[in-house]
This record gives structure tokens, C-alpha cells and sequence, in this order.
């Protein structure tokens, strides 16, 4: 277990400068989920902490020990990559042993570990085979084999379930999720999946363009994003935006087919202030009541809910909903949204404007 | 339709349709083999025949009295204790060597970053833009002002002066193929760049090391024009100069002639045969995602 501080980290590639200064506190023992789309520079920060990469500018240190020039097998630290990169003539043990082997631990200690791995893993039966006698979840269990008879301080991983199908990954999620609650080890997690951030972390860090956008517990992130990317980018499926005017007197959101939508209220020096209005589409409700009316374009079932995407006031929305309603495309709804559920973000840099989610 | 017919329809679509392309293929390469194979049945055929026999008989008839003498003959005859054994010499040095060389050197220019690595490999590669001729006279004169004519290292250092380069080429371009997730994984348990090049990449690429192996022993194993340049004491001979004063020579004993062409392309053969064996698809697959 340790600490991982990275302080003002820069990186450049000649003129090119990928991460623009990133400040973030890893504690002992967290799970930390680095999320973000391709090129924000995810990445790029995890190898910089495994040294792969060289840092620019700042510092990152593990147990307050600044590691900047120090050798990957000098940082304790494992890494288990997205493509798995076991080395493919040595057997599942001798993958896993070969770390061990080069630090000279004695051949009764390397048994003993790698037992105590495979055991963890389930791996006891593929011991003797290659690499290429496995299948993929099988494969990226021996990558994490290798990593966890290191004993290493903190465990990076750089999206390891991406070569994955669907159902594999869910369950390999839960897997390293155990693992981590087991060994306790600090987790440095890099995905572009925000539900695997979500599921997984202890907290995420959204970065975006080199940046980091917010840092926070998954649920801090969903329920108060501090920005219209963090709110886009967290959820699924995505937060819905309306942009707008807002009008004086509470009266609402003046969109751009010069309808006004009722969104709650606001503070009065917000008016006449060009805003995008969030709302996530589990808070859309279709109401018996007077509400917005909006048409059907779109109906999504995936069983256990269903994403219903309308057109209100000239606005494409996507709706959740968790009942089981009889609706068909072209059908005429009332929707509104529920209360104390919006975000406001400003139109031109993307801030949120309320910070706590709007009182009705 | 009748039943008969019936029957005949449903066997004709249990059978795949006649793939003419792959027939067209497989002709060829029966054609092809026929035409390599031709000179091989030619020589060993003579190799096993009397003058006499040559001399009446058919080029591909099979040998009636098989002369199983020609080759002690041609092995005494043609010196082959002297040229055999520096034949095997310089190619059991030579080859592994250059092919040891050659991959440290394209390791090192595909995976470790340096400063001028790209200068570097372009002036090797330059190396197999010359022809071997052209150099043949400079060679001597540098080989003879090292006094090395006549001996070992003589020969073996310009075989690996023309040798490493097209080596080079084709291993930077195998190992730069291979994901750089692989040495990073070994870095970071430890592995140093020599331990990565010998744990990790060399048991990846033993097929092309083992191609690159035998096309490289069969070139060393039959060069001529730069070991006629460099080699002129007899003692020193490799065997293709051994065979070409055997044909002065006996050049009308064929029998023993082509005893003596069998006995020089055994080797190669053989080893051929036994690393053929490595050339094996696939092994890396498993290392990443596949």
C-alpha cells in the first residue's frame, strides 16, 4: 500500500504539450479510476507514473519518495497492460515467476508466490500452458497474476478489459474489484468506459485534453458534476442539454424555437444569462399532469428499462424509464422533469452555474 | 426427376465446387518443383555412374551399376579433408556470429531510443547497396595490409562486413513489429535490455532467426568470387575453389564431378532439413490480443 502524489505533472512531445500541469492525491489503499475519451492524456499520466514515459515538468512521488528518475522495476509498481503483453514462449508460471526470477528471490519463495497467485486467480490449472492456449479472460488473469506476486506498492493498469467481450468484462470488473478489496494494494486504473469508472472506483479523476476536469467519488461526479463535459461525459445514457435563455421571472428557459421550458428556479442574476440546462434522462418523467409535450422519435428496449428519445420544443431528449409504458414512435407524451434535479452550466465555458442541484 | 437423378444432385451438393484457380496453383507448382528438381535427380543420378556410363546413357536414366567409388574418389581427388573442414570453419563461425551481431544491432536500433538511431540504421542499410565486385579489390588490399590474407578471420570478417547488413533490415523491421507492450512488460520486472533481447525477443523471433540462418549458411557455405580473392594458398580453400579445380582437372570424369557437387550441397541440406522445423507461424500469438 502507499501513496501517490502527482504534483503539477506536465508532458510534452517536442512543441506538442499533451498533460498541462495535473495535480492529484492518490491515498494508501484507494482505487483510483483515470477516465477520460481517447487522447486526453490518460494514458500517457499512468505511464508516467510506471516510468515509461519521462515527465516534463513536476513531480510524481509513491510513499513520498519522488520517483521522476527512478526505473520502473525501482518504483514497485506492476502494471498490467490492455493487450495483456505476456511474453509468449514461457509458460502461464513462468510468466509470472519471471520478475522474481530477475530480482534472484529463491526458487522455493517464487513457488511459493506464484502458487499463492494462481491460487487467488483460479489460475492452478493453466500453470503449464502458453499464452496462446488461453482465452482472453484467461490471459488477462495471468497479467494480473504477474502483477500480484510482485507484491507491488501500486497496481496500474492501463484499460485491461477492453480486449474483452461484453458479459467477460462485467465479470472481470467484479474480479479485480475483489482483488483490490483483498490485497488492499493502491489501484492507478486507466479506462475510456466511465462505467467501469463508475463501478469500480474509490474516485475518479475525468481528465479532458490534459486537463483534469473534476476529481471525486463516482457519486459526486454523477450527482454534482462541476462542468457540461464531466456532466456529458459521466452517465449513461448521456445527460441531456438544452440551451437557452433564461427568462426573467422565473418563468423558464427560452429555447431556441422560442419556446420557454419550465426548469425551476433560479437565481435571479442568472437571467437573461445564456445557459445549457442538464437534466439526466432517469429524471424525465412522463407525467399525466400538464407537462412539456413531446413526440416520440425513438423507442429503446433493453429489457429491465427503456430509452425513450423525444422531441420537445424542437429539443431531442432521451428519457429512462424504468416502467413498463405502452409507447410507440409518433405518439404525443407530457413530460417534465423532476424536481431538484437539473444543472446549470454556462453557455460559453461550460461552469456550472448552481451548485447544488436546483430547489423547486 | 427421377430418384436416380435425385440421388445424383444431392451427392453433387454434398461435394464442394471444383476450384479451377487452385488446380491452375497446384499444376504449377508441380511444374515449378519438377524444373528444381530436375538438376538435383540429373546430378545424383550422374554422381553414381562410370564415364562410360555417362557417356551412353540417358541424363536421367537411373544409374544400372551404381558407382558408390566416385565419391571416395572425388573425396580424396578433390582435397575435401582440407576444403571441407574450412568450409566448416568459417561458416560455424561466421554464421552464428553475424546472425548474433545482426539481431544485438537491430534490437538496439528498433528498441532503445537513441539520438542518431535513424542515421545509423540508414548507414548500415547503405552496406547492401553496394556490390560485393565492386569492393573485391579494395578488400584484398585492406585484408593484405592486415596480413590477414590466408587465414580465418581473413575471410570471416568481410563475410560479416556484407552479411550483418541485410541482416539488420530484415530483423529491425520483424523486431520493430513486435508490441512495444512486450519489452515495456519486461522492463518493469526488471529485465535489463540485454535480458529483454535474450528472454523475451530472440525466443520471439527464432522463425525468422532460423530463415535468416539458413539463407546466410548456404551463401557463406558457397561463396566463391571473395574467398578466390582472399583464400590462395590451397591449404586454405573452402569448397567451392576445391570444386572449381576439380572440374579443370577431371573434367571428364562427370561421375566424380558430380560425386563432389553431391558431397557440397549435402551440408546445406541437411541444414535446411533440420531448421525448417522453426518455421513456424504463429508464435507469437498469445503474447497480445489474438
Amino acid at each position: 500500500m502507499a501513496s501517490v502524489t502527482i504534483s503539477e505533472v506536465r508532458k510534452t512531445y517536442g512543441a506538442v504539450a499533451v498533460i498541462h500541469g495535473v495535480d492529484i492525491d492518490i491515498r494508501h489503499g484507494e482505487f483510483v479510476v483515470l477516465v477520460g475519451p481517447s487522447g486526453c492524456g490518460k494514458s500517457t499520466l499512468l505511464r508516467m507514473i510506471a516510468g515509461l514515459e519521462n515527465i516534463s515538468a513536476g513531480t510524481i512521488a509513491i510513499d513520498d519518495r519522488v520517483v521522476n528518475h527512478l526505473e520502473p522495476k525501482d518504483r514497485d509498481i506492476a502494471m498490467v497492460f490492455q493487450n495483456y503483453a505476456l511474453y509468449p514462449q514461457m509458460t502461464v508460471a513462468q510468466n509470472m515467476s519471471f520478475a522474481l526470477e530477475l530480482a534472484r528471490v529463491d526458487k522455493a519463495t517464487i513457488r511459493q508466490k506464484v502458487d499463492a497467485a494462481a491460487a487467488i486467480l483460479g489460475l492452478e490449472p493453466l500453470l503449464d500452458r502458453k499464452p496462446a492456449q488461453l482465452s482472453g479472460g484467461q490471459r488477462q488473469r495471468v497479467a494480473m497474476g504477474r502483477a500480484i506476486v510482485r507484491n507491488p506498492k501500486v497496481f496500474l493498469f492501463d484499460e485491461p478489459l477492453s480486449n474483452l467481450d461484453a458479459k467477460l468484462r462485467v465479470a472481470m470488473r467484479a474480479e479485480i474489484k475483489s482483488l483490490h478489496q483483498r490485497l488492499g494494494t493502491t489501484v492507478v486504473y486507466v479506462t475510456h468506459d466511465q462505467i467501469e469508472a463508475m463501478t469500480m472506483a474509490d474516485r475518479i479523476v475525468v481528465l479532458n485534453a490534459g486537463r483534469v476536469e473534476q476529481i471525486g467519488t463516482p457519486l459526486e461526479l454523477y450527482d454534482r458534476p462541476v462542468n457540461r463535459f464531466v456532466a456529458g461525459f459521466i452517465g449513461s445514457p448521456a445527460m441531456n442539454f438544452i440551451a437557452g435563455t433564461l427568462e426573467a421571472g422565473q418563468a423558464g428557459l427560452k429555447v431556441a424555437s422560442g419556446a420557454v421550458i419550465a426548469v425551476g428556479p433560479y437565481p435571479a442574476e442568472l437571467v437573461g444569462r445564456q445557459v445549457e440546462f442538464g437534466i439526466r434522462p432517469e429524471h424525465i418523467l412522463v407525467s399525466d399532469a400538464e407537462g412539456l409535450d413531446a413526440r416520440v422519435d425513438v423507442v429503446e428496449p433493453t429489457g429491465s428499462e427503456t430509452h425513450v428519445v423525444v422531441d420537445a420544443a424542437g429539443e431531442k431528449l432521451v428519457a429512462l424509464i424504468r416502467r413498463r409504458l405502452p409507447i410507440a414512435v409518433g405518439d404525443r407524451l407530457s413530460i417534465a422533469f423532476e424536481e431538484g434535479q437539473g444543472h446549470l452550466f454556462d453557455a460559453g465555458n461550460g461552469q456550472r452555474l448552481a451548485l447544488e442541484p436546483m430547489d423547486v | 426427376m427421377t430418384s436416380a437423378n435425385l440421388a445424383a444432385v444431392q451427392a453433387d451438393a454434398g461435394r464442394p465446387p471444383r476450384d479451377w484457380v487452385l488446380i491452375g496453383l497446384w499444376l504449377s507448382l508441380i511444374v515449378v518443383a519438377a524444373i528444381w528438381i530436375a538438376p538435383f535427380v540429373f546430378i545424383v543420378f550422374t554422381s553414381l555412374k562410370s564415364t562410360g556410363q555417362v557417356m551412353t546413357t540417358s541424363a536421367f536414366a537411373p544409374p544400372a551399376d551404381p558407382q558408390f567409388s566416385n565419391y571416395a574418389s572425388a573425396w580424396a581427388r578433390g582435397r575435401f579433408d582440407t576444403t571441407f573442414v574450412n568450409s566448416v570453419v568459417i561458416t560455424a563461425i561466421k554464421v552464428p556470429l553475424g546472425l548474433m551481431i545482426s539481431a544485438m544491432a537491430a534490437y538496439a536500433l528498433a528498441k532503445i531510443p537513441m539520438r542518431f538511431g535513424r542515421l545509423t540504421l540508414v548507414l548500415i542499410l547503405f552496406g547492401t547497396m553496394i556490390p560485393f565486385q565492386v569492393m573485391l579489390a579494395p578488400i584484398f588490399t585492406l585484408v593484405n595490409g592486415f596480413g590477414l590474407i590466408d587465414t580465418y578471420p581473413g575471410v570471416i570478417l568481410p563475410y560479416l562486413a556484407f552479411g550483418i547488413p541485410y541482416q539488420v533490415f530484415i530483423l529491425h523491421g520483424f523486431f520493430r513489429a513486435i508490441p512495444h507492450e512486450l519489452s515495456e512488460a519486461a522492463r518493469i520486472d526488471g529485465a535489463s535490455h540485454f535480458t529483454t533481447f535474450r528472454r523475451v525477443f530472440l525466443p520471439v523471433s527464432l522463425p525468422v532467426l532460423a530463415a535468416l540462418f539458413i539463407l546466410d549458411f548456404v551463401a557463406t557455405w558457397n561463396e566463391f568470387a571473395m574467398a578466390l580473392v582472399l583464400l590462395q594458398d590451397r591449404e586454405m580453400w573452402t569448397l567451392p575453389l576445391g570444386l572449381s579445380a576439380f572440374q579443370g582437372q577431371f573434367s571428364r570424369d562427370y561421375g566424380q564431378l558430380n560425386a563432389a557437387i553431391v558431397m557440397t550441397v549435402l551440408p546445406a541440406t541437411l541444414v535446411y532439413l533440420i531448421f525448417q522445423r522453426y518455421f513456424v507461424s504463429g508464435l507469437t500469438s498469445g503474447a497480445v490480443k489474438g
